[in-house]
This record gives structure tokens, C-alpha cells and sequence, in this order.
């Protein structure tokens, strides 16, 4: 009886970009502001990855409204409450800070470094916001399973770290940059984000009793189980525990790790409206 | 805010006639739908964006004391919430509440970002794709903005629809439970009448001959909003976790501080 909001593959999408997004900028921002001046190179490709991510994000919210010319209704009101409301300003918020620290992110200067790290720093929330409150915006929906997960915002928010981080990862590699301490400390990151992520996965599941059953064993449950449990989570552990030397071995299990949040996204949105 | 206006839909009066669902379409200008196969009398099988108001035929095979196929018939409708999922839900503004109490959707601020659809606890919001915006029942706003009742009450000729104002409305809906349950109707009972009952009450209530759930209807529906400052607060603890660990990651071990190079 209950009606789904038909939010289909260019919110999966969104959801999977923007989660990355944000997982980028604000692991940028923190080996910006935490790191040594090596974790620079990080920072930058956090920084410069999320700003084309973020204007993406934007094109594909406004491509997916009913009436795409009213978009700007949006910021008619401002509602402390509606995580859709708060998500369409930081989405346009989190912009501005992509724009600043992937600007600032190019200088070498040393007074542009040190506003770069503040700006950062402050950005960092946006971050977390952008990663995180499409999950609570679908657990405050009327629709079961949505409805019901209460950890969902707290997962996706792991989901966008892991996969943001393993982004950056496979860019270094990419550009030749995975050298030395700086791609053992991006591994590390990723791997405690996936440990959070199986954590409150697995606490989300738990919680969520009866009302997993689109997930873990409806029509979506082989796509769930082994696209992002399997795909995306254990067989990147194993490839980096087995072969933590080999650096294109690493970047394999980044790739691993993207598909797994985009598979999360995909069985979290569509298990209930298809 | 003028006195709060309702609309009371006596479903032990209905007889199905269906004059309320053809007077919605006719007033509201609401357009044909092909009809589908519903496996009985019902049509449509739910809300559309272009059926407002919908006459459930609920079957009950052998509910009659001599065995026979029983009929419970009710008259469904957008429940105008006192708490409204899709008003809260709106980020547009476009969803907001009358001065008399009544949920609307302005067609021309809505921009058919569809959380209203997801966010009602009934199933009546619904996406029109050749508007792109979302619809529901207005409670004829023309129509009571002009001294009219709604088109339906207005078409009903059994007076299975009533409206009027709602506390009045509830007081008389309350004395006919009442007189039902002295016929022998033991199963009478009102639904969303009670403003201290869930969702602050429904300006379209109901009185009902069986459970909630034989009508399809929710027992006790619940505000979709009402986890957002637990599941944000439990976004915030995943976020301090994951940043903590990322920060450690990237801190140059054995030097305790952050390290600068500027």
C-alpha cells in the first residue's frame, strides 16, 4: 500500500558519488591538518576528486527532479529537520569547500597552506554531512526497511570513508604516487573505515531483525551478500593481507572496495522498489 | 488559523456506490486511468495521482451469520494528519497546511523531488509524470475556500461522508459508535478521531466495523521523522569514529602532535 519514491539509478549513483565525495574531502582534510607534509599529495587528489564528484552530484539531483527548472524551490525554506532540506544546502555548501581547498590545494605558498588546512578543517563536517545524511533521510522515510534502519546514515558514513579513501588510493596509484609510508597510511585509513563499516553492518542487520529481509534475503540477497560482503569488503582484506607488497594488488582491492559501495547503495535503494 | 475542518467518512453507511470517486475526478479534473484487474469490485486497487478518493470493496468470505460472503465498504481518502509526514518531508515549502487544517500541495512550488511520496504513512501522495509533481487530495481548497463542502461529501447519498467542523464532527461520529455497538457491531470503532492518538489526530477520520488492519489501514501509524535526531546522532558517533581513525592513520607515529611543515 505503502507508495516508493521511485529514486532510482541516478539516486544510486548520487548516493554512491556523493559518498565518495565526502569520504575523499574529509580524509583529505584530516591528513591535510594531521598529517606530515608527505600526506600532501593525499590531501591534494582528496581535494581535487571531490570537487568534479560534488558538481556531478549536483547535475544528477537536479536531473532526477520531477520539474529539474524548480531546483531552486529548494532553497525557498530551510528546515532544520527534513534531512532533504539539509541535504540540498550542503550539497551546494560542501561545493563551495571543494571549490576553495581544490583551488588553494594547487598553490605552494605556505600562507595558502595554512588557510587551506582551516578551511579544511572546517570542511571536514561537511564531509561527514554529505556522506551520511542520505542514510537518515531513507530511515526517515514511511517505508519498511527504510523505516527501521536505524544505523543507516552511521553505515553509509563508514561506506563513503572506505570508498572514498580507496578513490584516492586508486588515483595514487593511477598517477604513479604510491610510494612509500603515504600508501601504507592510506591503506590503514581504508581498512579501519571497512572495519567500522562491517561493524555497523552487521549492527545494522542485527537491528534491524525481520525487517532485513530485503536485504539479506529477498530477490537482492546474492547481489547483497556477494557483491558487497564478498566483493566489496572480504576479498579486498584478503588481497591486502596476502599480498600487502604488491602495489597493483592494492589498487585491485580499491577497485574491489568502490564496487562494494556502489552494490550497498544499489541493494539499499532498489531491494524495496523494484 | 479558523476553526479546523473535517470531513468524517461513516463507512457502515457506505453502499458503494462510488458517486464520491467519480465527483473527486469530475471536480478535480482528475483524468482517465485504465482500469486494472483487482481480483474484485475495487478500481483502483490504490491512490494514483489521479484517484484521490478510492472505495475499498473488502471481502469477508463467510462473515455472514449464515455463511455468505460479507462486504465492508469504506470510502478512502488523503487523512489530512494533524502530524504530516509529507508536509514535514517537503524541502520546497510547496506541501503546507490550510487555516483550516487541511494538507495541500501547491503545484506550483513542488518540484517533484518525491521524499512526500516515500514519507506518508498511507500511501496516498503520488508522482504525476506528465506534471512532475506530486498529488494528493486537496480537500476540494477551492471548493471550502468559497463555502462548498468537498466534492465528495457533497456527492454522497448516504451521508457516509460528512463534513463540517471537526470537533462537531467528532462528537457525532463518537454517539453513532456508540448506537453501532448497541446494534450489535461489536467490532465500531472510530480512527484518527482522537487529536491525543497517533499522528495528533486525522482531519479525515474514519469510523470503522472492523479492525484497521482489515481495511488495509496501519494500527498505529507513526511520523517517519520522528528517529531523525537518534539516527543523526548515531551518524555523528559513526563519524567521530571513522575521523578518529583516519587521523591515526595518518599521524606520524612516535611524535605525538600534528606535525606541520608550514
Amino acid at each position: 500500500m505503502l507508495k516508493p519514491p521511485h529514486w532510482e539509478m541516478m539516486i544510486v549513483w548520487y548516493f554512491f558519488l556523493g559518498g565518495i565525495a565526502g569520504g575523499a574531502y574529509f580524509t583529505a582534510a584530516i591528513a591535510d591538518n594531521f598529517g606530515s607534509a608527505r600526506d600532501r599529495g593525499v590531501a591534494r587528489v582528496g581535494y581535487l576528486l571531490s570537487l568534479p564528484l560534488v558538481a556531478l552530484c549536483g547535475l544528477l539531483l537536479v536531473a532526477d527532479l520531477g520539474v529539474p527548472t524548480r531546483f531552486m524551490n529548494m532553497m525557498r525554506v530551510f528546515k532544520f529537520s527534513d534531512p532533504m532540506s539539509l541535504g540540498a544546502w550542503a550539497v551546494g555548501v560542501f561545493g563551495l569547500f571543494t571549490f576553495v581547498s581544490s583551488v588553494l590545494s594547487l598553490s605552494s605558498s605556505p600562507s595558502h597552506a595554512a588557510l587551506r588546512r582551516k578551511i579544511g578543517f572546517v570542511g571536514i563536517f561537511f564531509g561527514f554531512f554529505l556522506a551520511s545524511y542520505t542514510g537518515v533521510l531513507l530511515s526517515n522515510s514511511a517505508l519498511p526497511f527504510w523505516r527501521d534502519a536505524r544505523l543507516m546514515g552511521a553505515l553509509f558514513l563508514a561506506s563513503g570513508a572506505s570508498t572514498g579513501i580507496a578513490a584516492i588510493t586508486l588515483i595514487m596509484f593511477a598517477t604513479g604516487q604510491a610510494t612509500g609510508d603515504g600508501w601504507h597510511k592510506l591503506k590503514r585509513a581504508d581498512h579501519v573505515s571497512m572495519i567500522i563499516e562491517l561493524v555497523l553492518l552487521v549492527a545494522l542487520i542485527g537491528l534491524l531483525g525481520a525487517a532485513a529481509k530485503p536485504l539479506i534475503s529477498g530477490h537482492f540477497a546474492p547481489l547483497f551478500w556477494g557483491g558487497l560482503v564478498g566483493v566489496g569488503l572480504v576479498v579486498p582484506f584478503v588481497l591486502d593481507f596476502v599480498a600487502h607488497r604488491t602495489r597493483a594488488v592494492g589498487a585491485l582491492a580499491a577497485a574491489l572496495i568502490l564496487v562494494g559501495g556502489f552494490v550497498l547503495r544499489y541493494v539499499v535503494l532498489m531491494s524495496i522498489q523494484a | 488559523m479558523a476553526r479546523t475542518l473535517a470531513m468524517f467518512t461513516d463507512t457502515s453507511l457506505c453502499i458503494g456506490c462510488r458517486a464520491c470517486q467519480v465527483a473527486c475526478k469530475q471536480w478535480n479534473e482528475l483524468g482517465l486511468e485504465v482500469p486494472e484487474w483487482t481480483g474484485g469490485y475495487q478500481n483502483h486497487a490504490h491512490f494514483t495521482d489521479k484517484t484521490f478518493r478510492l472505495v475499498r470493496f473488502i471481502e469477508e468470505p463467510g462473515a455472514k451469520p449464515n455463511g455468505d460472503l460479507a462486504w465492508l465498504l469504506m470510502s478512502d481518502v488523503c487523512k489530512h494528519c494533524a502530524q504530516a509526514g509529507c508536509l514535514d518531508a517537503c524541502p520546497t515549502g510547496a506541501i503546507y497546511r490550510t487555516e483550516y487544517g487541511t494538507v495541500n500541495i501547491n503545484q506550483d512550488v513542488c518540484n517533484g523531488c518525491r521524499y512526500c511520496v516515500s514519507s506518508c504513512p498511507f500511501g496516498v501522495v503520488a508522482f504525476n509524470e506528465s506534471t512532475g509533481t506530486a498529488k494528493k487530495c486537496t480537500f476540494c481548497n477551492d471548493r471550502i475556500h468559497n463555502g462548498l463542502g468537498p466534492a465528495c461529501a457533497k456527492a454522497c447519498p448516504t451521508e457516509s461522508i460528512q463534513f463540517g467542523f471537526r470537533d462537531e464532527l467528532v462528537a457525532k461520529a463518537g454517539k453513532r459508535v456508540e448506537a453501532l455497538k448497541g446494534m450489535g457491531f461489536k467490532d465500531a470503532q472510530l480512527y484518527g478521531a482522537d487529536t491525543g492518538g497517533f499522528l495528533g489526530g486525522l482531519n479525515a477520520f474514519f469510523l470503522l466495523l472492523s479492525k484497521p488492519s482489515v481495511y488495509n489501514l496501519p494500527d498505529n501509524p507513526k511520523l517517519p521523522q520522528r528517529n531523525v535526531v537518534v539516527d543523526s546522532l548515531l551518524s555523528i558517533g559513526s563519524a567521530l569514529v571513522v575521523g578518529l581513525g583516519v587521523l591515526l592513520s595518518f599521524r606520524e607515529r612516535g611524535k605525538g602532535g600534528p606535525h606541520r611543515d608550514a
